[in-house]
Parts: structure tokens; C-alpha cells; sequence
């Protein structure tokens, strides 16, 4: 058993099921172990908003049947939260007080949305969507043909806001500086891009800053948006859309290199040789530019997992990207963004 | 051996006497199978007589026997009886006095039966205090299979089955049914049948459970050791001031086994297995049950 | 099958109250007006922490076994639910706890072990049961309210059968428990629900109580409304409960029950008792049977009324105590020297527990022999929702008394048209004889001519040839296709079941297929099991015992040869087993193989 490597992945999302793939492939006697925070097996985040299609049946969202993962022997571990990561002892301590031995670790838990903290306060009374849970419940909330009111605007909200447009109910974006995240796009340059939100139905609201989200409900899952300006606006729901930031807390003391996401060479290694990272938690060098910067969407994220699992076999592979980040308008007025993809 | 007769004795008389004092109605026509000269028979007339004594009607008595020569008694008494498996008579016993309080048990059987095979079940008996009366038959010897060893044959005693004589000390019943607890133990012998009929009775009339121990001999099988002549001259009466109220002395009494004291041992009263079963259904706030439904009325 | 039909499983140690909850579940569930099966198992040693598990089966038709795959997994213990968890389907759901309270090594929690399939629900049930009750005691009863919560099953139930379970305590362990209880229900209601288990309503009562019934508890019912006198008994696995429950409650009918020193004085005075005219029985397993051998020949031949219940178990000699097995029907229909048949009966569900049992008193008494009822250790734990007939009665009197006016002498062995002779009882006049295991005439005196023991062996036999159609019980039904069938299965004790639910499935796939079941063991009701053999192609016997003993006697007496299906796990045979060996037969593809 103690022979056999134990290769353990954090994050059960597109960049970590993409590397137990590759990982599978590579050695057929290895150990593989996925750490999930969630219940579900790996769903596609991306497609979440078919909730609002008629799609509400979870397993419809599966990327590998159950089958799968027995198949290809990768233990699937859910409701897991790692609380710490003991790189000394090649160690993780689970939240439920669970110790796990590793011989090489890949850290993809991906970003959580971000919230400016002047909202942290009423965080409670809006709705998110990064989960299918928390996708069904707003759909359980919202009225038909109800008014949703956009905070930020970055680019999986905006996805979204095409479908609810699509499907019958009414959206309102307050634009700040994330939006269009992770577009960098400078206030300045915004108008364009918003006048093309416009055109593709989606309410701008030109009130300047959130100060408060009220509950206005009286049982009813009804809101109301006060502005700094002194300005309301109502609303069923209110969903915040400032991106994402990486889940790296648990990693602390694990004795690698944290800016703001894990750092990580070309390879996709951390200071650490037996740690790498995937996805939406890691920076990668860029030699060119001298910084550490993140990439985002399907592809990269995808691409990641995959040169990360070859380089944990022994592989000397670089990662690089090849795809264009620009947010572009479309012939009819509306945008389009490379994020927004997410078939191979 | 006392003189007990000062008087001539003429038959015919003695024939009249026996007819008029209703033991007989206690015989059945059979004919006992025993042999000449058995104790058996010194037995069943005790029997009669304790049960003609104490006035008890043939249709409320239930003789229980064993396997071996006491097979046989129930068929020669005139009352229900019960020829059950060797060495199972005190269970059999305790579920007939248990279903119906009414009836009167008499469990006959020999030492094998009694002290080999069913020794598991004599202390349980004792210790519940079921009220019957056990009369254990003892002439240290299998008799009906012919002469084999039993636990009480004498050491030295030679037999088809101790060819080179039984090297092991015998069992000394008296002590253990006393240890056990038996509220009434008594001891007595064929050859004096008239001090057996009333220690009979005595046992029969005691409330609780009475273990008579019996001694005679096997006529056919053992000549040379527990005969009429060697045993005439062991017996003994019970020695003057001896305490029946203490288990101690009964059980130092019964130590010696040279000379077997003719007697009651110890008795005391206490409550029956009846008694307490019975207290116990009214604990249970229920009417206890004397006799099954079943049982038609008189 | 239409509606509910779940099945949910806790698994702990002993001491984490695995059965008192699992108790709760089945009550509550069967107050609420479902249909409940249910199965627990306990460890075998007294101390130290072995497994419990409890099952349930919950249901809107009524069902007759339990099923192979669990709905719902709750553990309390996760060294000891680890290796449950491949018994519960895809999209079925295992609960635990998210807090242990020890640090666990590598593979020690059971959230490193679900299948993909499964769906995981954690909540910290030592913290809740702290919090809510000052004591981690009552996590059992958070993790019960959270499955009641989770399923929306009916609060109030749960909450009447946790009062009824303390009402002896005081008032405060009945408020601890249902607010450990609420905490659960409460968390379980708020969690977002993944499995596809489906949990309805309950059918209309119609103003019909159910109650929950073991096998034990049934027969123990039927001993008390046949009017039972005397009990003797000697504990054994698992068939102690019997005593217990009626030293219990004898007494409040001034009847008599005793502990003995073994089974034989066991026997002993039950068959003393039963020659005494007393209703009188006792109850044992496979090694006390086989203690009791020499006494049932005795009470065979002397012609005297005795009932023995033997909950079978794992065999043979001590065998193994707390598990199930059908392997003492040898020694029920044969044990015991020379020819020595006596009616024998084997139910084959809770209900039939019960009637057997009463059936078994007017049967020992009308043919004056012993009657042997045969359970086994699956029947005699089983909890299943009953509903008791109160029009049903047991014939209170079958002694055939004698004929006062009769001329005398006496005889207790008279020779009759049906064989079966006046009894007179020790009390009554007139009646007085003796009984003897010797061989005996008709007056009962011993005798060992060629004529006399032919003719009495004769009488004895014959005697019992009516029992076949004693009335108030059903000793063989048909189930399933009519007329002439691919496969017949024939079965007894709780394997009918199992053998019911395989022949249905079987039905559905297109196989026509009958079940029979066979509840008196002996005599065998040769003239319905011949009609039935006779409309099959072939004929399944599936028994839980090594050597067919069932099968054997069937093709032995009848002379038709037949197909076993034998299997000694210790637990309740597979439904998917059976179903094989029918697909088998029928010439099918044997599918999803073990």
C-alpha cells in the first residue's frame, strides 16, 4: 500500500478532474484521490444557467457518469474540506479530522466570488450561483418573469444574464470595476461594452456605488438596492458578480510561496517540488511580463491540469496559453468573450 | 432385630385385618414383577398404607417412576402414574404438581436412576422445594440391567462391568440432598417395614420436598455386600437428641456411612414451588390457578 | 410496487443506542399507517463494541422481505458502517458525522469509502446533541430527526413514540430525546436533498391499527390467547425473549412459568405438566432440540400434549448463536429414537408466528402428541406491522374427555376410528391409568407382542393424518400464475419471503411462475404439494441449510425430483438469488451474477 504513490488532488473542478484524466492515462497503478468541499461529482459550472431551461435534474450536469471514476479506480472523496497541509509529513488534515498522506499534491480548488467587504454584512440576503445548489435555489426564488439585479457584472454573470433575458425575466447590472472580469477592461473604456449590454437587453444602472442591499420581503424574497446616492432600486434577487478570488487559506502553512494566488513556476510547481497547482488558484511566471498573473476560462483552466499531471509524471512541459483574452463586440452589437467557452 | 409381634398371629385374622383397613384399595390387580425377597415390596406396602392413612382418594395421586426396577411401581399401585425416561423423573414430577397444586406426587426410583443419570436434576428439585415426595430406592446396584456398578456400590464390589472391583468411593446421597437444601430428608429400610410405612407417610404428609432414602438389598444380583444379614446388623435407630431442625448435624450424621442411622434427618418448613409461583402471580396482580381448565370437576 | 418503499439501515456500535433508534423509526413509521419490516443484528458478545445494525423496510403494499440494497445509510459508528456502505444503492444516501471527536487516520471516516454513486449528507451530530442536550448521548436521536427531517416523515409520530418509549423514566429523558430529536429534524428539513429517494404519504388507516410484531413477540400472543398454563424453559439464543415475555405476563393470568436447570427438565415438566391436563409449553433452539429428543419419543408414545418453539439458528452444535439458518427440520420432524412422528408446523411470517403458535396448543391437545413450531432466528427478531383479527379465537377446550357412563376398566390406548383415545386427567374419577414410554396396550400396560406394538404404531401415525386439515389454518397456499408454470418454487419458514418477492419479479419478466409455501412440516399435505408439483416444469427449493433438508423430504415422500438452491450465509437469503436460479430454469440468461 505504503509502495504504491498516492497522488491527491484538491478541487473537484474542471483544471482537477482534467489532471486525474491525464494522471489515469499515464500510470494505471497509481493512487488517485480527489478532495471535493461539495456532494456532487464533477459537474460543469459553466453550464449552470440551463437551470433556467428546464434542466434541474443534477446528474443531467455530470461530466463522467459514476461509473466513471470506479472504472478508472480515482477515489472520490466529497463533503471534504482540507483545514491544513502539513508538507513535512506530506500530510493533509481534513476538516472532519481525517489525516491523508500524499506523495505529490495538486492544489485546483479554483477562486470563490469576491465580495467588497462593505457588502460582507449583507451577503446573507443575496443570492450566488457558483454551485448547482445555490443555482436551483435561485431559481426557486425568483418569480417568473422577475427582475434580477446585477452587482459587478464579471463575465459568469454576464453568461448568466443572457440566459434570464433569453428565458423571460428582467436584468439590471450596477457596473463597477469588475466588470467584465477577468477582462481588465479600464472604467474609461467601459461605455462601449455596456452600451453593447444594452443591446443585448441587459439594464444598465447609472447610481454609482452599492451601499446596502435591504430585505423588503415580508416573506416574500423581495430586495431593494440602496445606493451611496441615496438612490433605490428594487429587486427579487440580488446577485453579486466580483469575480473570483483563490481558495488558498488552507494552504498557509504549507511552506509554499502565496501572493495572492499559489505562485508557480512555467511547470506548474510551487516552491515545493511534491506541490502543484491548477486553475484559478495559481499565478503563473511569466518571463516575458516578470510577474506572476493568472489565466481563466475552460481552456486554460483545462490546459493547466493537463500539463500539470504530465510534469507530475516526470514530464518537463511548460504551460502556455493560446487563447486570445480579448472581450470583443459582435456583428450584432451584443459581446462576445473566449471565457465564455466551454467545449473542447 | 426387635420383637415386634408378643402374640401368636393366625392368618386368617390377619387377612381380615388387612381387607377391613381399605389399604388394598390402593393395589392394582397386577402382580409385581420383583424378585422374591425384593425391598420393592416392603416399599409398596408402605405406600398403600401411607396413602390409606393420610385419606387420599386413588384419583388424586400421581406415582412418577424412573427406569429400572422401579419401573414397574405405578403399575402396581391403583393410582395415575407416569413410567417416565431414566434419571427424568423430578422434572416430569415438578410439571405435574406445578399444573395441578391438587395432586399428590409420589416419585419412586433407585439409586442409578436417581444419582447417575439424573443427579443434575435432584438439587434443582430440592432447592424450588417442590412439593412431592422422592423415595429413592437404594441397593448400590443396576438390577433391572442385570448387575451392573451403580454410584452407590460399595468400593471392592465386583460386577459385569468392575471385573477387577469398583475402585471408587461411593457417593454418599444422604449428604448431598441434604446440602441441597431438601426440606424434609429421612432414611429408611426395607427390612423394617413397618418403621418404612410410617416414615412413608411421614414424608408424604411433610409439605415441601421429602426425600426418603431407602436402603435394601438386590436379592438376585448382590449376594455378598448390602445384604438383608450384613444390613440388619448396620442399621441403627436415630441417636437420642438428635437435632432434626439442623442441617449440620443431619449432614454429620449422615457422614458415617458404617452405620446407617433409620430416622428423620432434618426437616423444616418453608414455602413450596407452588406457593411461591402462586405469590408471584398475585404480585403480578393476576388469580393464581390451581388446575388446568381442562381438569373436569369432581 | 407503487408508493414508498425504502429501506434504511443504522449502523453503530453497541452502546451508541444503534437499536433504540431503529426501534423508534419502525414504530413510528408503522403509528403513521405504513406497512414496516424490519431487522436488527447485535453483536454476539455481551461487552466491547461490536456491530448493530438496524434495518427497517418501509412500504405502502405490503411487502414480504427485506431488500438486498438500502435506501439509506446512517452511521454512528464508521469503523463498523464502512463495510455496509456498499450495500446502499446509487442515488441513495449515507448520513454521518461530520465532527468526530478523535483525530482518524487515513481511511478511518467513512466519507473516504462512498461510491461515486452514493450521495453524502454530514452533519456534526455529537456537536448538536451537545448543544441541544448538554451531552453527546443523544446523537443517535439527532441522527434520527435528521433523517426525519430530510424526508419530511411525520414529526408527530416520532414524537408519540418517543414519549410511549420513556414513559416509565422521568420526564426529562422524554424532553432530552425529542429535543435532540427536533435539533435533527430541523437541519435535516433545511438540507438540500441530492438523492433520488422518494418518501410519500402514508396509506389512509381506515381506522385500522398495526402493530409491530416480532416473531417471538407473536408467538408469545398466541401462547397467552390459547389459554397457556404451565411454561418451562431454559435460555438459549435466540429464543429467550419467549421466556421472558412470559414470565412477564403469565403471572397476570395466574398461570405458572418457570426457569429450569436445562432443557431437559425443560421438557421433562412440560410433558408432566401436559399429561396433567395443562396447557404447557416451552421453547428452545437447534442444541436445546436435540437435548430434548429422548423426551419428544417419550411424549410420542405415551400420547401426551406438549408444544416446543424452536427459533433455529446457525448449526451445527453451538453453531453460531446470533445467526439465522433453517437447518433443524431433521431433527423437529425426526429427533428422537424409533418411529416417532408428531406434528410439526414452521410459519413463515410474523403473523403466521402468532397463529401457529395458538394452532399449535389445539393441536397438541386434540392429537395428544408433542407439536413442534419452527422459527428461525430471521423470524423470531423481525418486527413487521400486524394487524390482529379480534374476531379470531383459539378453540379454548380440544381434551377429549371420557365417557362417564363408559364400563370400566379404563383404557387411555382404546382403539378409535381416528386413533386418538378419551384422555382422562390425573383429578378426574374414573379415569385412573398409567402412561409409559414402553410399548403399551390399550389399557397402557407395557407389551411388546408383534400385533400390539403394530397396531399402536399404527394409531400413532395414522392419528396425526388428520392434522393436514385442521381447521382456522392455512398449511400450504399457492401463489402466482395459475394452472401449469415454467418454475415452482417451494419454500418454508421466513425463506418464503425472499421466494414470493423472486417469483413476482419473475412474473414481470415474463416467466410463468407459481409459489407454494408449506407450513406443516409434518405430516407433509402430500395431495396439495403432489397438484402443485404436478403444474410445474420445474421445481426450485430454496432452504437456508447445507443439505436440502427440506428438498430431501419433499422428494423423498413424494418421490419427484426436484432443483435446490442451499445456502449457509447466516443471513436471509438473497432475492436476487433466487431469482437466478428461476431465470435458470426457465431457460433464461442468469443476470447481474453475485
Amino acid at each position: 500500500m505504503s509502495d504504491t504513490p498516492h497522488l491527491v488532488i484538491i478541487g473537484n473542478g474542471v483544471a482537477g478532474n482534467r489532471a486525474a484524466e491525464i494522471l489515469r492515462e499515464r500510470d494505471k497503478d497509481c493512487r488517485i484521490s480527489i478532495i471535493s468541499a461539495g456532494a456532487l461529482l464533477f459537474y460543469n459550472r459553466y453550464e449552470l444557467p440551463h437551470v433556467f431551461r428546464g434542466r434541474q435534474e443534477w446528474p443531467d450536469y455530470l461530466q463522467h457518469p459514476p461509473e466513471y471514476f470506479a472504472d478508472n479506480k480515482i477515489a472520490l472523496r466529497r463533503k471534504s474540506v482540507v483545514a491544513d497541509v502539513d508538507t513535512d509529513r506530506r500530510k493533509l488534515i481534513l476538516a472532519h479530522r481525517e489525516e491523508v498522506g500524499f506523495d505529490q499534491l495538486l492544489v485546483a480548488t479554483g477562486g470563490a466570488g469576491y465580495l467588497p467587504e462593505r457588502l460582507q454584512e449583507t451577503r446573507g440576503l443575496m443570492h450566488s450561483f457558483s454551485t448547482f445548489k445555490a443555482a436551483m435555489a435561485l431559481n426557486d426564488d425568483l418569480p417568473a418573469k422577475g427582475h434580477v439585479v446585477m452587482l459587478g457584472g464579471d463575465m459568469i454573470g454576464l453568461d448568466l444574464a443572457r440566459t434570464l433575458i433569453d428565458t423571460g425575466y428582467r436584468v439590471s447590472l450596477v457596473p463597477g470595476d469588475r466588470t467584465f472580469w477577468p477582462h481588465e477592461i479600464k472604467l474609461e473604456d467601459q461605455p462601449q461594452y455596456l452600451s453593447a449590454l444594452q443591446t443585448m437587453g441587459i439594464e444598465v444602472v447609472s447610481h454609482g456605488e452599492v451601499e446596502r442591499i435591504e430585505d423588503t420581503s415580508n416573506g416574500k424574497a423581495a430586495r431593494k438596492v440602496v445606493f451611496v446616492s441615496g438612490e433605490e432600486l428594487e429587486a427579487d434577487v440580488v446577485i453579486p458578480f466580483y469575480g473570483l478570488v483563490p481558495m488558498v487559506d488552507f494552504m498557509s502553512t504549507a511552506g509554499v510561496d502565496i501572493e495572492r494566488g499559489l505562485l508557480v513556476n512555467p511547470q506548474l510547481q510551487t516552491t515545493r517540488d511534491e506541490v502543484f497547482a491548477a486553475g484559478d488558484v495559481c499565478q503563473i511566471w511569466a518571463p516575458e511580463s516578470k510577474e506572476y498573473r493568472f489565466y481563466y476560462g475552460w481552456r486554460n483552466v483545462r490546459k493547466m491540469g493537463e500539463v500539470a499531471a504530465c510534469n507530475m509524471m516526470g514530464d518537463d512541459t511548460t504551460f502556455s496559453s493560446d487563447v486570445d483574452e480579448s472581450l470583443v463586440i459582435t456583428a450584432d452589437g451584443g459581446i462576445a468573450s473566449p471565457f465564455w467557452e466551454y467545449k473542447a | 432385630m426387635t420383637a415386634e409381634l408378643k402374640a401368636p398371629v393366625y392368618l386368617e385374622e390377619k387377612l381380615e385385618q388387612i381387607q377391613a383397613s381399605g389399604r388394598l384399595d390402593y393395589r392394582s390387580g397386577s402382580l409385581p414383577t420383583w424378585c422374591p425377597g425384593c425391598g420393592y415390596f416392603s416399599m409398596t406396602e408402605g405406600v398403600t398404607d401411607a396413602l390409606n392413612e393420610l385419606g387420599l382418594k386413588n384419583k388424586d395421586v400421581v406415582c412418577v417412576s424412573g427406569i429400572g426396577c422401579a419401573s414397574r411401581f405405578p403399575f402396581f399401585v391403583d393410582v395415575y402414574g407416569f413410567h417416565t425416561l431414566h434419571g427424568r423423573t423430578l422434572p416430569v414430577a415438578t410439571g405435574i404438581k406445578t399444573a395441578n397444586e391438587d395432586l399428590t406426587v409420589v416419585v419412586v426410583g433407585g439409586d442409578g436412576d436417581g444419582f447417575a443419570i439424573g443427579g443434575g436434576h435432584i438439587p434443582h428439585a430440592a432447592k424450588r422445594n417442590v412439593d412431592i415426595t422422592y423415595l429413592l430406592f437404594d441397593n448400590g446396584i443396576y438390577g433391572l440391567t442385570k448387575g451392573q456398578t451403580s454410584p452407590t456400590s460399595s468400593m471392592g464390589f465386583k460386577t459385569s462391568t468392575t471385573p477387577y472391583e469398583n475402585r471408587e468411593q461411593p457417593l454418599n446421597p444422604l449428604m448431598m440432598v441434604l446440602s441441597y437444601g431438601a426440606s424434609w430428608v429421612g432414611q429408611a429400610y426395607a427390612g423394617h417395614p413397618h418403621r418404612l410405612s410410617a416414615l412413608i407417610k411421614e414424608a408424604m404428609a411433610h409439605r415441601g420436598f421429602s426425600y426418603l432414602h431407602i436402603l435394601s438389598p438386590c436379592v438376585t444380583f448382590d449376594k455378598t455386600d448390602l445384604t438383608y444379614e450384613n444390613m440388619n446388623m448396620a442399621v441403627q435407630d436415630m441417636p437420642e437428641g438428635h437435632d432434626s431442625t439442623s442441617q449440620i448435624a443431619a449432614l454429620e450424621l449422615a457422614a458415617s456411612r458404617e452405620r446407617p442411622a433409620i430416622g428423620v434427618f432434618f426437616k423444616e418448613d418453608r414455602p413450596t414451588l407452588n406457593d411461591n409461583l402462586d405469590n408471584v402471580a398475585r404480585s403480578a396482580g393476576g388469580e393464581p390457578q390451581s388446575k388446568p381448565a381442562a381438569v373436569a370437576a369432581e | 410496487m407503487n408508493g414508498t418503499d425504502i429501506q434504511i439501515a443504522f449502523c453503530g456500535s453497541a452502546g451508541d443506542g444503534t437499536i433504540a433508534v431503529g426501534d423508534i423509526l419502525k414504530q413510528a413509521m408503522a403509528l403513521a399507517g405504513f406497512k414496516v419490516i424490519a431487522f436488527d443484528q447485535y453483536p454476539a458478545e455481551i461487552r466491547g463494541f461490536g456491530k448493530c445494525v438496524s434495518r427497517t423496510r418501509i412500504t405502502v403494499e405490503q411487502v414480504y422481505s427485506m431488500k438486498q440494497q438500502t435506501d439509506i445509510l446512517v452511521s454512528l459508528d464508521d469503523s463498523h458502517a464502512i463495510p455496509h456502505t456498499a450495500e446502499v444503492r446509487d442515488f441513495g444516501a449515507v448520513i454521518y458525522d461530520s465532527a468526530p471527536i478523535s483525530l482518524l487516520q487515513e481511511g478511518e471516516h467513512i466519507s473516504g469509502h462512498l461510491n461515486p454513486g452514493q450521495i453524502p449528507y454530514a452533519l456534526p451530530f455529537r456537536e448538536i446533541s451537545e448543544r441541544a442536550t448538554s451531552s453527546n448521548r443523544s446523537r443517535n436521536m439527532v441522527a434520527l430527526g435528521f433523517v426525519a427531517g430530510l424526508y419530511r416523515m411525520q414529526r408527530e409520530a416520532f414524537h408519540e413514540i418517543i414519549a410511549r418509549k420513556f414513559k416509565t423514566k422521568p420526564k426529562v429523558v422524554t424532553t432530552t430525546n425529542i429535543d435532540a430529536f427536533d435539533e435533527g429534524y430541523y437541519a435535516g428539513a433545511a438540507e438540500y436533498r441530492f438523492d433520488n429517494v422518494r418518501v410519500g404519504e402514508p396509506p389512509e388507516k381506515n381506522g385500522v391499527e398495526a402493530e409491530m410484531l416480532s416473531g417471538n413477540a407473536a408467538v408469545v400472543r398466541g401462547c397467552l390467547e390459547a389459554g397457556i398454563d404451565t411454561y418451562f424453559g431454559y435460555p438459549i439464543t435466540p429464543a429467550t425473549t419467549i421466556m421472558e415475555r412470559l414470565t412477564v405476563e403469565m403471572p397476570k393470568h395466574g398461570k405458572k412459568a418457570l426457569q429450569t436447570e436445562d432443557e431437559i427438565s425443560a421438557i421433562g415438566a412440560t410433558i408432566g405438566a401436559g399429561y396433567a391436563g395443562a396447557r404447557a409449553a416451552t421453547a428452545t433452539s437447534g442444541p436445546g432440540l436435540a437435548l430434548m429428543a429422548e423426551m419428544l419419543g417419550l411424549g410420542v408414545m405415551a400420547e401426551v400434549p406438549s408444544v416446543i418453539f424452536v427459533s433455529q439458528r446457525g448449526g451445527p452444535s453451538t453453531g453460531m448463536p446470533t445467526k439465522t439458518e433453517q437447518s433443524d427440520l431433521n431433527l423437529a420432524v425426526f429427533g428422537g429414537s424409533g418411529d416417532a412422528r408428531r406434528i410439526v408446523l414452521a410459519p413463515t411470517n410474523v403473523e403466521g408466528c402468532w397463529r401457529c403458535a395458538g394452532k399449535a396448543f389445539e393441536m397438541a391437545e386434540k392429537y395428544q402428541t408433542p407439536v413442534i413450531v419452527l422459527l428461525d432466528l430471521y423470524l423470531s427478531n423481525r418486527y413487521e406491522t400486524v394487524v390482529m383479527s379480534p374476531d379470531e379465537k383459539f378453540v379454548a377446550d380440544m381434551t377429549l374427555h371420557p365417557d362417564s357412563k363408559q364400563d370400566a376398566p379404563y383404557k387411555r390406548f382404546a382403539e378409535t376410528e381416528d386413533g386418538i383415545s378419551p384422555r382422562a386427567l390425573p383429578g378426574e374419577a374414573g379415569g385412573i391409568h398409567t402412561i409409559t414410554g414402553l410399548e403399551h396396550n390399550d389399557m397402557g400396560r407395557p407389551n411388546d407382542q408383534p400385533d400390539i406394538h403394530t397396531n399402536m404404531s399404527d394409531k400413532r401415525h395414522k392419528k396425526l393424518d388428520a392434522a393436514v386439515d385442521h381447521p382456522g389454518i392455512t398449511i400450504t397456499k399457492r401463489f402466482g400464475d395459475e394452472g401449469d408454470v415454467d418454475v415452482g418454487i417451494m419454500a418454508w419458514g421466513s425463506t418464503f419471503g425472499e421466494s414470493l418477492e423472486a417469483m413476482m419479479m419473475a412474473r414481470e419478466e415474463g416467466i410463468r411462475c407459481a409459489a407454494m409455501k408449506v407450513v406443516m412440516m409434518s405430516p407433509l399435505p402430500i395431495e396439495p404439494m403432489t397438484a402443485f408439483m404436478d403444474s410445474c416444469n420445474e421445481v426450485l427449493i430454496p432452504e437456508l441449510n447445507y443439505e436440502g433438508q427440506f428438498a430431501t423430504l419433499v422428494s423423498g415422500t413424494l418421490g419427484r425430483p426436484v432443483h435446490r438452491l442451499n445456502q449457509v450465509p447466516g443471513t436471509p437469503m438473497r432475492v436476487e438469488d433466487i431469482l437466478n436460479q428461476i431465470r435458470r430454469l426457465a431457460g433464461r440468461e442468469a443476470r447481474n451474477a453475485a
